[in-house]
């Protein structure tokens, strides 16, 4: 058992205890290790502000280090995650990035380009763009304004208007000498981590302990014997409750040390996604199977979120606007849950159905000490028609006023000019009532031959049939006008098939 | 993307501090031992009596060292232009967010619960809650003023066409990264020290002076750099900085306070919301006669700085266009929200919008295109005479439309956005684009004339080298940069010998605020004076060591004593004398005569040389700007020195389905005279211009029914995000030498850009007046009112307002 977080940042070893691991990473950056450059704006992920590098090497990853160096960083917010959740990590700031005097090269674009004004967002964007060189260093794809832009969607700054941020992202000059992942890869540190990794941690401050077992079994025991405990995963809203003002919960329990849950299978055309699957993993895994999935994915959080949020937390955090739930609704989503009653004896483990998961606002039809293991979808079939929306007040990076999931099958029309025929559909709707719903009478409605007059009249029964509420991100006839009119989208498309 | 780049330009004086994380600012500076974390308590009510207010449980907290309420502040009353605002609430609290009750702790944990442990009973009072509701009940701030020109009311019975209607334009947040922050350090004999994330450490000075009951004198603010301000740091840092003085002066203690991001934007005020009525008149051809507007701004719970932004709103409402006939009323109402304040723009924006949509509304009604109105509207030889009495000189509108129309190809695009809109085979999707061609004509001045003032001090230093402080503070949009680069022109050294040193009070005192985009016209051109002083006494220096031989020269001879001083006096004229020419460049200063004979010194030598002449190498100057008489009683005058102008063209396509807007095309060009450097000036222009859209679209204050700022954090309030930036951004500037009237012949850049954003509103009413064209085909209905920002909610219900009215009628 470790008593410490291990973080390395820019290659400095620090074993962190105590009330020094309950703090927010990028408070215990600027407070504890005197590296002001990460700065802190938002407390809420939705800024990038904080931006820093973060790799955690696997088990059984390459020892060739010089060629294929073990470390692959990615941009992560440090503000919404404790030290603790980051054990294993190795971690780069800003403070790190030069070589020596040299400017490394995403600072040296942003300093020619005139891509910083206040410089208070700056290293936010270095970080983020070092995060993109990361990737495509030595990758003979060229970097577009699209794809530099899709790096940066979780940064903002207010002074420049983006634009020669964009110049510089499209300018920057990188090499494989200037690789983070070569420069940071040291044999010793990443062998340290992954021995510390096989032990699990707990850590206990002020009343509250942070568990993380190695093992499924041990993590159903914690969660057996302690009521009331929390799973924090990459903590992308509770880290978010807990900077303004919400206590840590006593007992938390974290799966980072679960080998097993960091694996996404597919078998007989269902993706099995492991608690501790990102949705970047998720979403380059699913380019293929499930596009529609992967390019709602490209709209939804910023890189910095997607790298370390799961599926899973999306799930257990049953927002009714959380942004995956439609789609898990028509997708024929599972949920898989395990126990240990007791805290002993065999693990209990069950499969709930996600129509089946939300209770009501916020409630998951979970036992007590039973904890989300896996989370399973079905791929489309090949004649499936899916279509996932989402509308917010801004297009990107923005929690949806509403967000809708349809999926039908449409019978084999040949040239004839007839009606297109829906075999079977499914419609779900996240943001129109306390819960993501589906709505079976009008899937069934729907089914058989599709004119524009049944689109329309099946459109207003979905306006009146919602019921959402009025607030920051609209009214509710807004969210009913736009249910109605994210069908009606998709009845065109069908139409048009 | 195309930007037209003087790629020479130098990058931002801290650029590379700033991208290697090494900049200073406030939270970044190392606590001290004994420092104190402070917080805020403040009203969760926007009206509410103190019933009950008990700190002591909070100051038995473990780790709280001071609680500070109203008792403790000598001087509770503070505001810019009316003092009318208590530093912390006595018995009444006006707005949610109105802070009560500082305290004081050695860690952050402490602070939480120290924080938690005040107790505080309140009594809901009525409260006022929108301009409606004030103007009812007779609640303003300050007097109506009035601007008119020829007989307003006269004329429009007169007008052939007249349009009219009422405009909404709610407030805006600023959104600077670095939210308000301070760090108080208490020095010997009663003294502070205050570091402050301020555009106006003169105010931050004198209002925590008072607050602890110091004099002046015992307060030092200084202000090295912000993480932006956009004039939400004009005025509404002052408090905060009391907030953490007053900590400080009680327990003795360093202290400081930073903001968290939420109660930053919960406690301080925003841009000014608007509700404007107007009546326009105007010919068939468009030609407007007469304009009768009433302006009522919200000022929320105190003054600010709400009665300038109104008068600046009165003074924007011609823009571009010439108004022979108008009546401009304005009046700022009293309402339960933070004190509304300076935001880029300062009022303008507001009379902008309203005279570019009565442009679309008389096009609409004329059937003439709106760039057609506009130009015929503009400004020109014959018709150069604003409402104010203020004559438009030097003026390039005419210019700007012209060359914009055709760089922009905005004939070629109205009729190709025509036929999308029209035809389901180019758009199968139905959705409606649309584009507007807006102007700004911004007025370069404080108004208020005191404020046209500045001062500076230049030291050089005997290596060569200079630093050079004034009342401007760097909030990132370069003024530092623009100054270094005067001072290095004046004395012909490298911009590398030149340092701006952090603006503090005790360098230059009695300053204006860094705002109303004259922070380089006014400072730089003081660190000019200070630098000719110099000059004048280092030519003359020069011109006497050409006749002297080197080895005599003080920096042989000083320390023997063998030679006596050379007495240069005031110097002579900066470029020599009757019978010498002296040029200062490249590090050197060459001395001609008449005679053709030449010699040369290098800086730095001369600089020696004077200083063991003891001839002083420091200067301090002090610069007013000229000319200005504006009678802010009779609303007439000079208000100006000169007009920054510009134009902007933009493109947009509307979501039929969902409301939501995308700006798919902007074209901006600005005549900024000659500019110091371009990059720094084309990074206002468009980050201006992005800050500008997102009041437009997206950017949306939700007050919930008790008052409080729902959407007080980027998960809610949602500035624009690097892919809402336009992919097709055209920004280009005109050549124009012809600014004599300002320093280098440059013009201020930092607020009109944010203006020519109205381009976006506009261009989104064209296409839903395209949108409800083709779905009635009556061109002769009304124009849709949309107010600003219009989100995607507003958007879909001026598209789709029968959707609405049935969605709102479901039991």
């Amino acid at each position: 058992m470790r008593d410490y977080a291990l973080v390395h940042v820019n290659g400095v070893r620090h074993e962190v205890r105590g009330r020094e691991a309950l703090m927010m990473l990028a408070d215990w950056l600027r407070r504890e290790a005197g590296l002001t450059g990460t700065k802190t704006v938002c407390s809420e992920g939705d800024c990038g502000s904080c931006t820093v590098l973060r790799a955690m090497p696997q088990p059984g990853c390459t020892t060739d280090f010089l060629e294929a160096p073990p470390l692959e960083f990615e941009a992560v917010n440090s503000c919404i995650a404790t030290v603790a959740q980051m054990d294993g990590s190795h971690i780069v700031t800003v403070e790190g990035m030069q070589c020596g005097a040299e400017l490394s090269p995403a600072q040296e674009a942003m300093k020619t380009c005139h891509a910083s004004q206040c410089g208070y967002c700056t290293p936010g964007f270095v970080m983020a763009m070092s995060a993109m060189l990361e990737r495509h260093n030595g990758i003979a794809q060229p970097i577009g304004p699209q794809l530099a832009a899709n790096y940066l969607t979780g940064n903002l700054c207010r002074c420049t208007g983006y634009v020669t941020i964009l110049e510089a992202a499209l300018a920057v000059k990188a090499t494989k000498q200037h690789s983070v992942a070569r420069r940071y890869s040291n044999p010793a540190a990443v062998q340290a981590g992954i021995a510390a990794a096989e032990q699990s941690l707990l850590i206990e401050h002020d009343g509250v302990c942070v568990c993380a077992p190695v093992t499924v079994r041990e993590a159903c025991s914690f969660a057996a014997t302690h009521p009331g405990f929390r799973v924090l995963g990459a903590a992308t809203d509770l880290g978010v409750q807990i900077n303004k003002g919400k206590p840590l919960p006593r007992a938390i329990l974290s799966l980072h040390l679960i080998p097993d849950l960091y694996e996404m299978k597919q078998t007989r055309n269902r993706w099995r996604v492991g608690a501790r699957v990102s949705l970047a993993t998720i979403r380059r895994m699913c380019e293929e199977s499930s596009p529609e999935l992967s390019r709602f994915l490209n709209l939804f959080a910023s890189p910095q979120i997607k790298n370390v949020a799961t599926l899973v937390g999306n799930v257990a955090n049953a927002s009714p606007i959380g942004d995956t739930l439609p789609f898990l609704l028509i997708s024929d989503g599972q949920v898989h849950v395990a126990s240990r009653p007791g805290g002993k004896g065999p693990l209990r483990q069950r499969t709930i159905a996600m129509t089946d998961l939300y209770t009501g606002y916020k409630t998951l039809a979970l036992e007590p000490g039973e904890i989300i293991t896996h989370v399973s979808f079905a791929n489309p079939e090949a004649k499936e028609m899916v279509r996932l929306s989402k509308v917010s007040m801004r297009k990107d990076l923005d929690i949806s006023a509403v967000s809708a999931a349809f999926s039908c099958t449409l019978q084999k029309r040949g040239r004839s000019r007839k009606p297109p025929v829906i075999e079977s559909a499914r419609i779900a709707y996240g943001g129109v009532a306390a819960t993501p719903i589906r709505l079976p009478e009008i899937e069934e409605a729907l089914e058989g031959e599709v004119t524009a007059e049944k689109i329309e009249s099946l459109a207003n029964r979905i306006a009146d049939r919602v019921k959402p509420l009025s607030d920051v991100r609209g009214s509710a006839a807004y969210r009913r006008v736009l249910a109605a009119n994210l069908f009606r989208r998709f009845g065109a498309e069908v139409l048009l098939a | 993307m195309t930007i037209l780049r003087d790629a020479g330009s130098p990058p931002h004086d801290s650029a590379n501090t700033h991208v290697t994380g090494a900049s200073e600012f406030i939270d970044d500076r190392s606590m001290l031992k004994g420092e104190l974390h402070c917080g805020v308590i403040y009203s969760p009510f926007a009206h509410a009596r103190v019933r009950r207010l008990d700190t002591s449980l909070a100051c038995q907290v473990p780790g709280v060292v001071g609680v500070v309420t109203a008792r403790d502040v000598v001087h509770n009353v503070w505001g810019t232009i009316f003092q009318d605002q208590p530093i912390l609430v006595e018995t009444e609290a006006q707005y949610v967010g109105e802070v009560v009750v500082v305290v004081g702790a050695e860690t952050k944990e402490a602070l939480v619960k120290g924080i938690a442990a005040v107790e505080i009973e309140w009594e809901r009072l009525e409260d006022i809650r929108s301009i409606d509701e004030a103007v009812a009940k007779g609640s303003f701030i300050g007097h109506e003023r009035t601007i008119s020109c020829g007989d307003a009311q006269a004329a429009m019975l007169e007008a052939p066409c007249k349009i009219s209607g009422t405009l909404v334009i709610e407030g805006a947040e600023h959104f600077y990264l670095e939210s308000q922050a301070v760090v108080v350090y208490p020095k010997e004999d009663g003294q502070l020290e205050v570091h402050s994330s301020t555009q106006h450490p003169t105010e931050v000075q004198h209002v925590v002076a008072k607050a602890c009951g110091l004099r002046f004198s015992d307060v030092v603010c200084v202000a090295k750099r912000l993480g932006g301000g956009f004039g939400g740091k004009e005025s509404q840092a002052a408090p905060i900085a009391a907030y953490a003085a007053l900590m400080a002066k009680k327990t003795g203690r360093p202290c400081r306070l930073v903001l968290t991001k939420d109660d930053d934007m919960i406690i301080t005020g925003k841009r000014n919301p608007f509700q404007i009525t107007y009546e326009c008149g105007c010919d068939r051809a468009g030609r407007i006669v007469a304009l009768d507007a009433m302006l009522y701004s919200d000022g929320g719970a105190y003054a600010d700085l709400s009665t300038s932004i109104m008068e600046r709103a009165l003074l924007h409402c011609d823009n571009a266009y010439s108004i022979p006939n108008a009546r401009l009323r304005g009046r700022v109402c009293r309402t339960n929200f933070h004190p509304h304040t300076a935001f880029r723009g300062f009022g303008g924006p507001k009379g902008v919008a309203l005279i570019e949509s009565i442009m679309e509304d008389i096009a609409h009604t004329t059937g003439r295109d709106a760039l057609d109105v506009r130009m015929l509207n503009c400004y020109g030889p014959g018709h150069d005479m604003t409402p104010y009495g203020q004559k438009v000189e030097n003026n390039c509108l005419p210019a700007l439309f012209g060359k914009l129309e055709a760089t922009s190809e905005y004939r070629k695009r109205r009729d190709s956005i025509r036929a999308w809109n029209s035809d389901r085979s180019l758009n199968p999707d139905a959705h409606v684009r649309g584009l507007s061609l807006t102007a700004v004509k911004f007025g370069i001045s404080f108004t208020t004339r005191f404020l046209n003032q500045a001062n500076a001090m230049v030291n050089v230093h005997v290596d060569g080298t200079v630093q050079v402080s004034t009342g401007a503070v760097e909030m990132g949009q370069g003024v530092n940069g623009r100054i270094a680069c005067i001072v290095a022109e004046q004395f012909g050294i490298s911009l590398e010998s030149v340092r701006i040193m952090a603006t503090s009070t005790e360098k230059n005192a009695n300053t204006s605020p860094t705002a109303a985009s004259v922070g380089t016209d006014l400072n730089g051109a003081a660190a000019k004076v200070a630098c000719i002083k110099v000059k004048r006494r280092l030519a003359a220096l020069a011109i006497r060591l050409k006749t002297i031989p080197p080895e005599f020269w003080a920096t042989k001879t000083a320390g023997l004593g063998t030679r006596p001083e050379i007495d240069v006096g005031d110097g002579v004229d900066v470029d020599g004398d009757a019978h010498h020419r002296v040029v200062f460049h490249h590090g050197v200063v060459t001395v001609t005569h008449r005679d053709g004979s030449e010699f040369q010194i290098g800086f730095a030598q001369l600089v020696r040389d004077a200083h063991l002449n003891r001839i002083a190498v420091s200067a301090y100057g002090h610069f007013s700007i000229p000319e200005l008489q504006f009678d802010k009683v009779k609303g007439q005058g000079r208000a100006f020195l000169y007009f920054t102008q510009g134009v902007a063209a933009s493109e947009v396509e509307l979501d039929r389905w969902t409301g939501e807007v995308k700006v798919r095309r902007v074209d901006m060009l600005m005549d900024l005279g000659r500019p110091i450097n371009h990059g720094l000036d084309m990074g206002q222009v468009i980050g201006g211009f992005v800050q500008g859209m997102g009041w437009m679209t997206t950017e949306h204050l939700y007050y919930n029914n008790d008052g409080l700022l729902v959407s007080h954090s980027p998960s809610t309030y949602k500035i624009p995000n690097v892919q809402d930036t336009p992919r097709i951004f055209n920004a280009d500037l005109i050549f124009n030498e012809g600014n004599v009237v300002n320093l280098e012949r440059t013009k201020a850049s930092g607020e009109p850009p944010l203006l020519l954003a109205i381009s976006v509103w506009t261009a989104i009413r064209d296409a839903i007046t395209s949108a409800r064209s083709l779905h009635t085909a009556d061109s002769s209905q009304p124009i849709v009112p949309i107010a600003i920002p219009a989100t995607p909610e507003r958007v879909l219900r001026a598209l789709s307002p029968e959707n609405f009215e049935a969605a709102e009628n479901v039991q």
